[in-house]
């Protein structure tokens, strides 16, 4: 067997690192040099935390990002379904509070939904800089758009009327 | 001395029974029926090939032409007979030929499933057989399955009780028996999880369908005593909730189990404790 398949496990890779100590490193080296040389390979793939033996660690644990967050976020999509068919049945200049709420369970609703695809695809333990820079980049955008919705809702026709007007055109 | 005493008579009795059929038989020719002469039935199986001593070379995949008349039924009886008659060095897991170990899981034509139960489409004319998507792949359609095996120990899947009863064993009502079934049949051959795109994008954190079912196991278990600090342990945001009720998990289970009911009741249960 190649020294690849020795290296499996951090216990073997630990025999292999002090064997590549005894001066056998270069020829290792060498037998795991790629055709793409942009990506070396690592040699046993994956780095396991602690041996093949023992278990996976669990972050911290938190109800604000688990129970509630999963919670919350379920209510207001069920929520988001009335607020959606009242907003049809009613005008927005009628009930104002109404088109309030729809507005602003909207974009909450858009913020879990843009910020659950930050932690899927650039969290912080893979992408340092941009996994701490772009959460709150998405709650400066959040902000602005909750401003933005107010400001349309008081001074303009609304986001119902808008949606409504958009529909009949 | 009394087997030899036996085999004697056997000896004497032999040239008797001999007689007897010669009897009975008819001419040589008529003794030899030809078999049936099954038609050539060719089938291509194009199998992901990535050997770890040439780790400089691709992988690729690799045609083999096989007459499915001269096979067995199942995906997993064509390996085994490309490897004995055609490439011994193809690898793969497999032990006991039947579902029930998990070995033989991989990718067959688009489908996480165990080789073992997947019948050979007859009517098309190729088949792809990759290892299970996005792992570590030690050879051939052998993927590193040490990950799912180190998350699976994390959850703690044994009984966990501080007051067993002294005088007997465990008493589990027929309701509360029923609770487990449809989970305590996993038997975590990994399909689920490498089908999940959770899983592929954050299997380092996120757990996967097949240990957080086992989780949920050991949670509606009556006669475990720690579900508080089970639960307490999946409450952030990365082990369970990663889970987007893709029901990829449920739609691939080769056991038929249905893996996104069991996180559906966990979540549940997490929110309302």
């Amino acid at each position: 067997m190649s020294s690849a398949l020795v290296a499996r496990n951090a216990f073997n890779r630990r025999i292999a690192t002090t064997f590549a100590r005894r001066a056998i490193k270069p020829m290792a080296v060498t037998s795991f040099v790629r055709s793409n040389t942009s990506h070396a390979y690592v040699p046993g793939g994956p780095i396991y935390q602690g041996t093949v033996n023992d278990p996976t660690t669990f972050p911290p644990p938190s109800r604000t990002h688990g129970s509630y967050h999963w919670a919350f976020e379920r209510l207001l999509s069920a929520g988001l379904v009335p607020l959606t068919a009242a907003a049809f049945v009613t005008s927005g200049s009628a009930y104002p509070l109404l088109d309030g709420i729809l507005g602003v369970s909207l974009v909450m609703h858009s913020h879990i939904g843009f910020d659950s695809l930050l932690v899927d695809y650039l969290h912080p333990r893979k992408f340092p800089v941009l996994g701490k820079a772009l959460p709150w980049v998405l709650r400066a955008t959040t902000v602005g758009v909750l401003v933005g919705v107010y400001q349309f809702n008081t001074n303009d026709i609304g986001l119902t009327e808008l949606i409504a007007k958009v529909w009949h055109a | 001395m009394q087997s030899l005493v036996a085999r004697k008579a056997l000896l004497q009795g032999a040239p008797r029974c001999a007689n007897v059929a010669r009897g009975f038989a008819s001419s040589a020719a008529r003794s030899q029926a030809v078999p049936l002469e099954k038609p050539v039935l060719l089938k291509e199986f194009k199998i992901y090939r990535w050997n770890p001593d040439e780790p400089a070379k691709k992988p690729t995949l690799q045609s083999y032409q096989i007459d499915l008349n001269q096979c067995g039924p199942m995906v997993l009886d064509a390996l085994i007979k490309i490897k004995n008659e055609i490439d011994p060095t193809l690898t793969f897991r497999r032990s006991c030929r039947e579902g029930i170990c998990g070995s033989c899981a991989m990718n067959v034509n688009g489908q996480n499933t165990l080789a073992c139960l997947c019948r050979i489409d007859r009517d098309s004319k190729d088949s792809k057989i990759y290892p299970l998507p996005h792992m570590y792949i030690v050879k051939d359609l052998v993927p590193d399955l040490t990950q799912f095996y180190k998350q699976y120990k994390s959850i703690e899947p044994y009984l966990k009780n501080d007051n067993p009863p002294a005088d007997r064993e465990f008493l589990q009502s027929p309701e509360d028996r029923r609770k487990l079934d449809g989970m305590y049949e996993c038997i975590l051959c990994a399909c689920c999880s490498t089908s999940c795109p959770s899983y592929w994008w954050n299997q380092d954190e996120y757990l996967g369908p097949a240990t957080l079912m086992a989780a949920y196991r050991w949670m509606a278990d009556s006669r475990d005593s720690y579900g508080a600090q089970r639960k307490e342990r999946l409450q952030n945001e990365l082990s369970v909730y990663r889970c987007h009720t893709i029901f990829n998990c449920a739609r691939t289970c080769p056991k038929g189990l249905n893996p996104a009911m069991a996180i559906a009741k966990l979540k549940l249960e997490l929110a309302a404790d």
